[in-house]
């Protein structure tokens, strides 16, 4: 299941993410971090650290996966 | 503003990988799948996703129609330039984008890419340039660095070998006709902002009717460079860069005039007429596609047996398809011909399972008789010898010594002839015998001396059919 935060931040589906770190790396505010739980591929799935976002989107346009990230901001549906 | 960020225009699941997979096939750091969403978004942002057709390479983007919620379609190896091309020409519509790699792109498919860009054909190409060959294992590829080892270059590019690396916006801005050409890369966040730019821009250009776009995207390769997806990344930026910098090289758009209106199409019924079809012969009555093939060597009059059945046939206000083959040989080699009969308009000329086969030699036995659709005939000369083992089930086989009754009137070319002779005493065309003689005589137009004895040779085949008992039993 996908975790939920106080908006704006990303939502990760965790199945979809192949752990390339791409989205770690760019984010401008350190806020995410491959974890060390593993999804139903066995890949440690990235996870958002719980604060920090701003909502930029760059995780989003790093992240080669459609489906691993969207960003939630606030106002927007869940 | 958006309220959120997320993935527009692509399936909401991948089929590919199972029923609920919704993650791509790319490995892990791949810059495909930036540029897929990237695409993505474009088309759907511009209001473009339901007239969009991709044509996908050969290489790991093989698979963008299951990502891509928009037309598909699969080129052969480095062909996506031409059948970009055809769908363009075809569907003057749509926005037509050729999506391909390095491998497809620059190497076998670099002819197609070329000429497509000469021609100024109104697609969008996206190139994707990972400097590897990915699917096929990382060979090496025209856009391998000097140095870079490779699967075949182990020792690293050597340019004494294997010369320099391929640069191909440069190649395309060389030609007069494209409207836009830029390099860019999705190695970094900034990188991937330019990338975003340039790919909607080459998708207004598609919109707006204005030409031929080209956008080289430099894009990283873990597995097949060898380097984990942030080193990969790394390698894009700073060495992929420093031999193919980024940036736009042309940018004609705001200047080049729009694509004039398609002229509307003809209808081929239209071009060459409808020679009476609206008002068929009271005959004419079977809706059925009739599929017909005349087979022997060349000189035998196979492809003229043909066209006079299919004169006769339009004559009966019949659609007809008349397809010959025949090898390079002017007399000798095999020959043989189709023709498709209907009340109907027909979709192909080509015949696989004849319902009437003529034969007039031993190979074209040997190579046709298996191809009768049960229920079938087959007419065959009597100097065949046909082996009862190869004659198909519900396939009945008749032997007319034609080429005997031919010579026997002192005309041995006339054996063609002759078989029409016997294909009338048995009604195996369902065509009435006075149009099947008017139309013999019309393929003697030109040479009008030779109708007597032509005439003669196809009573006589008559004769000898209804003598010896053949005739009207057909299916």
């Amino acid at each position: 299941m996908e975790e939920r935060f106080e908006p704006p931040y990303p939502a990760i589906e965790a199945d979809c993410c192949k752990s390339c770190g791409r989205c770690a790396a760019a984010c401008p505010k350190g806020c995410l971090a491959i974890s060390e739980r593993y999804n139903r591929y066995g890949v440690k799935a990235v996870a958002y650290k719980g604060s920090g976002c701003v909502g930029c989107g760059i995780c989003f346009y790093n992240c080669p996966e459609p489906y691993a990230i969207r960003i939630v901001r606030k106002g927007g549906a869940q | 503003m958006d309220n959120a960020l997320a993935t527009k225009g692509m399936f909401p699941v991948f089929r590919r990988s199972g029923a609920e997979s919704r993650t791509t096939h790319y490995c892990a750091g791949c810059g495909h799948g930036i540029i897929h969403k990237l695409l993505a978004e474009a088309y759907v942002d511009l209001g473009l996703q339901d007239r969009t057709v991709i044509v996908n390479p050969i290489g790991c983007a093989v698979f963008g129609y299951y990502y891509w919620d928009v037309g598909g379609v699969s080129a052969g190896h480095g062909q996506a330039p031409s059948m970009a091309t055809a769908i363009s020409r075809l569907r003057p519509d749509a926005i037509t984008i050729s999506y391909q790699g390095d491998g497809d792109l620059a190497a076998i498919g670099l002819g197609h890419t070329l000429q497509a860009a000469a021609r100024g054909e109104h697609m969008a190409v996206f190139f994707v340039n990972n400097s590897i060959y990915g699917m096929t294992g990382g060979q090496m590829a025209p856009t391998t660095l000097v140095g870079q080892k490779t699967t075949t270059s182990p020792l690293g590019r050597n340019p004494e070998t294997d010369g320099m690396p391929l640069h191909l916006c440069e190649l395309i801005d060389a030609l007069r006709l494209p409207v836009y050409i830029e390099r860019v890369s999705v190695a970094d966040t900034g990188r991937i902002m330019q990338a975003r730019k340039a790919i909607r821009h080459a998708l207004e250009i598609q919109r707006d009717k204005k030409g031929y776009a080209f956008v080289e995207i430099l894009s990283p390769c873990p597995t097949s460079v060898g380097l984990k997806p942030l080193d990969a990344a790394r390698f894009v930026t700073e060495k992929m860069e420093k031999e193919y910098p980024l940036g736009c090289l042309r940018d004609r758009s705001a200047e080049a005039p729009a694509r004039p209106a398609p002229k509307p199409w003809v209808r081929l019924a239209d071009f060459f007429g409808d020679d009476g079809r609206e008002d068929p012969h009271p005959a004419a009555h079977d809706a059925r596609e009739r599929h017909f093939k005349f087979t022997g060597f060349g000189g035998q009059g196979i492809l003229s047996l043909g066209l006079v059945v299919a004169d006769a046939a339009r004559a009966l206000g019949l659609e007809t398809t008349w397809l010959p083959s025949y090898g390079p040989e002017q007399r000798g080699g095999d020959a043989q011909c189709t023709v498709v009969t209907s009340t109907q308009l027909i979709g192909a000329p080509a015949v696989e399972h004849p319902e009437l086969l003529v034969v007039m030699n031993q190979a074209a036995c040997e190579k046709h008789l298996h191809t009768v659709r049960p229920g079938g005939l087959a007419l065959v000369d009597a100097t065949v010898r046909v082996d009862p083992a190869q004659i198909p089930q519900g396939v009945r086989v008749v032997q007319i010594p034609a080429i005997d009754i031919a010579t026997a009137a002192g005309v041995p070319k006339a054996a063609n002839v002759a078989m029409l002779g016997a294909l009338i005493a048995l009604d195996a065309l369902g065509i009435p015998e006075q149009l099947l003689v008017e139309a013999l005589e019309r393929s003697f137009a030109k040479k009008p001396a030779l109708i007597p004895a032509n005439r003669q040779v196809l009573q006589a085949a008559i004769a000898h059919c209804r003598h010896h008992g053949l005739a009207g039993e057909l299916p």
